[in-house]
């Protein structure tokens, strides 16, 4: 279709194109699809409600949401899984359903409760995204949308305690991790040589939760343990969205510097977009 | 959890009424439990008790008091059972183990929160069934209060994983869907993991059955199941080896 497809998600950092999953997901599937996305990063300037994103605006339509947005894609003929077979399509139903029960839990838990992680790096992350005064409120609200759908999922009786909580979603998590390094073996993708729809959900949930740079770090010290996973990260990202680093990198506001710990974005000279550069404190 | 014990001779399930005041969704999950036991060769007895949902610890049904340990769900029940020295999964690798992992998940993540959604967030069958069941033990004014506080929970929990603002349409494509992935992933095969049951086969056939057998407001819900062959016949193979043939009679339960 020729109608020009625009995706507002989310921005970058640590070396990714998104650091929010979900617009991660559908970034990937773009690209292993070969869909022409325009994409559009949300700054502090952006209008829009931030509670749908990521979402995909074309001449007639607005779609939110990963699923739908994926669907819609192949409903253009942008399909990544044609060359699946009927039972991979419906592994890759199962294995998503896995991902969104056991592992999601635990990412939320990491990016949006653990406190430290919270207030370092999420919250500031994600403020300075969003225009004063909603960068005072938003952040807040996406916080307790997370602790809830964690407790309402995950906390039920005998769990009383949001430690015990806790424990439990991070076990799940760490187990999911290790039912996902089985399933991908040595393969470069999970489903033989090409990536499919199953590859972008895996990549959404699994390369932020292995780049961003958090104080507490247990899931992800146990996902670095599992190198194929960390090899397959490392791969969609340097064969899929090498050269589309630079439009992803982190916005300058005026003279401030935004600090983001450690990670830094290289970019290639001969681009002239602006630089995140970094200092360890915050 | 010691495994030291054997399986005694009067473990019991318990659940709700059967007749008047049990759920679909509730219902689902105790019938995958018995096929699960049926399935491992152990006995249960079912118990049938208004309170049941207060007794389990979890707040689920159902639950097996067995000696003197009390499991509930699914899940945990497995666990416990294995701990005694019965598995039905150790035959299988690790990928095998993932994916079966991953199908039961997929049953408890589309199927079980379609049919909560069905039962608690669709007007017609709130009104006409689940209120008037869930209740049913219950003087007034407890019948409204509680059937009230559980259809605010479950609405709470379907708004906070998106589903709040799902239609009964979209719910049916996704059951549809799912349906869809259980009947290609089954194949022509007898069990989901070839030749022998697995618990996830004991899953699959307490949700499917019980759609297929329980009467709701329309037949939508059943339809969806009914057009995949291989799952109807799944659930006749399931039903005759393990609850017929063990004069156990059949399970099916009429909700109307």
């Amino acid at each position: 279709m020729a109608a020009p497809l625009e995706l507002s998600c989310w921005g970058g950092g640590w070396g990714l194109p998104s650091v929010h999953s979900e617009s991660l997901v559908v970034m990937a599937y773009a690209k292993f699809s070969g869909a022409p996305l325009k994409v559009n990063v949300i700054d502090n300037t952006w209008r829009g409600s931030r509670g749908d994103v990521p979402i995909l605006t074309t001449k007639d339509n607005i779609v939110s949401q990963p699923a739908k947005i994926l669907n819609f894609l192949r409903k253009q003929k942008y399909n990544a899984d044609y060359e699946l077979s009927a039972r991979q399509g419906a592994d890759t139903l199962a294995y998503i359903a896995l991902l969104e029960e056991k592992l999601l839990p635990a990412v939320l838990h990491t990016f949006w409760v653990e406190n430290d992680n919270y207030f370092t790096v999420t919250k500031p992350w994600f403020a300075s995204r969003i225009p004063f005064p909603l960068s005072l409120i938003l952040p807040g609200r996406m916080s307790k949308g997370a602790l809830n759908r964690i407790l309402l999922t995950r906390g039920e009786p005998p769990l009383y305690h949001l430690r015990e909580v806790e424990a439990q979603i991070y076990r799940d998590a760490k187990e999911c991790l290790n039912l996902l390094s089985h399933r991908l073996g040595t393969s470069q993708f999970f489903f033989g040589d090409m990536p499919s729809t199953l590859d972008a959900y895996v990549f959404g949930f699994l390369a932020p939760l292995y780049k961003v740079r958090f104080p507490k770090v247990q899931l992800q010290e146990h996902l670095k343990q599992l190198s194929n996973l960390c090899r397959f990260c490392d791969d969609i990202l340097n064969s899929y969205f090498r050269h589309s680093l630079g439009a992803f990198s982190c916005v300058n506001r005026n003279q401030q510097q935004t600090d983001f710990g450690e990670a830094s974005l290289l970019l290639d000279k001969k681009r002239s977009m602006p630089i995140c550069r970094n200092s360890p404190s915050l | 959890m010691t495994a030291a014990e054997p399986w005694p001779e009067n473990a019991t399930l318990y659940q709700q009424l059967k007749g008047e005041q049990i759920l679909l969704s509730d219902n689902a999950a105790s019938l995958a439990v018995q096929a699960f036991l049926q399935m491992c060769n152990l006995p249960i007895k079912v118990v049938c008790r208004a309170n049941a949902e207060y007794m389990s610890p979890s707040g689920k049904v159902p639950f097996i008091h067995v000696g003197n340990q009390v499991v509930s769900e699914l899940g945990p029940i497995v666990q416990f059972v294995k701990a005694k020295g019965h598995s039905l999964s150790d035959g299988l690798d690790e990928v095998q183990k993932a994916e079966m992992k991953a199908y039961m998940e997929l049953v408890n993540n589309m199927l079980l929160t379609a049919e909560l959604y069905l039962q608690w967030c669709d007007e017609a069958t709130v009104g006409e069934i689940t209120h008037a069941r869930y209740g049913s033990p219950y003087p007034w004014p407890l019948n409204h209060i509680l059937a009230y506080q559980k259809q605010w929970e479950v609405r709470r929990k379907m708004k906070a994983i998106g589903w709040g603002k799902k239609t009964l349409d979209q719910v049916l494509e996704d059951v549809d869907q799912c349906c869809q992935a259980l009947s290609q992933r089954l194949g022509t095969q007898p069990y989901f993991f070839n030749k022998q049951p697995t618990e996830l086969d004991a899953l699959v056939f307490g949700h499917l059955y019980t759609i297929l057998t329980t009467q709701l407001t329309s037949d939508e819900l059943s339809e969806k199941v009914k057009n995949y062959s291989n799952l109807l016949a799944f659930c006749r193979r399931i039903e005759q080896h393990y609850f017929e043939d063990r004069g156990k009679g059949s399970s099916s339960i009429r909700l109307s």
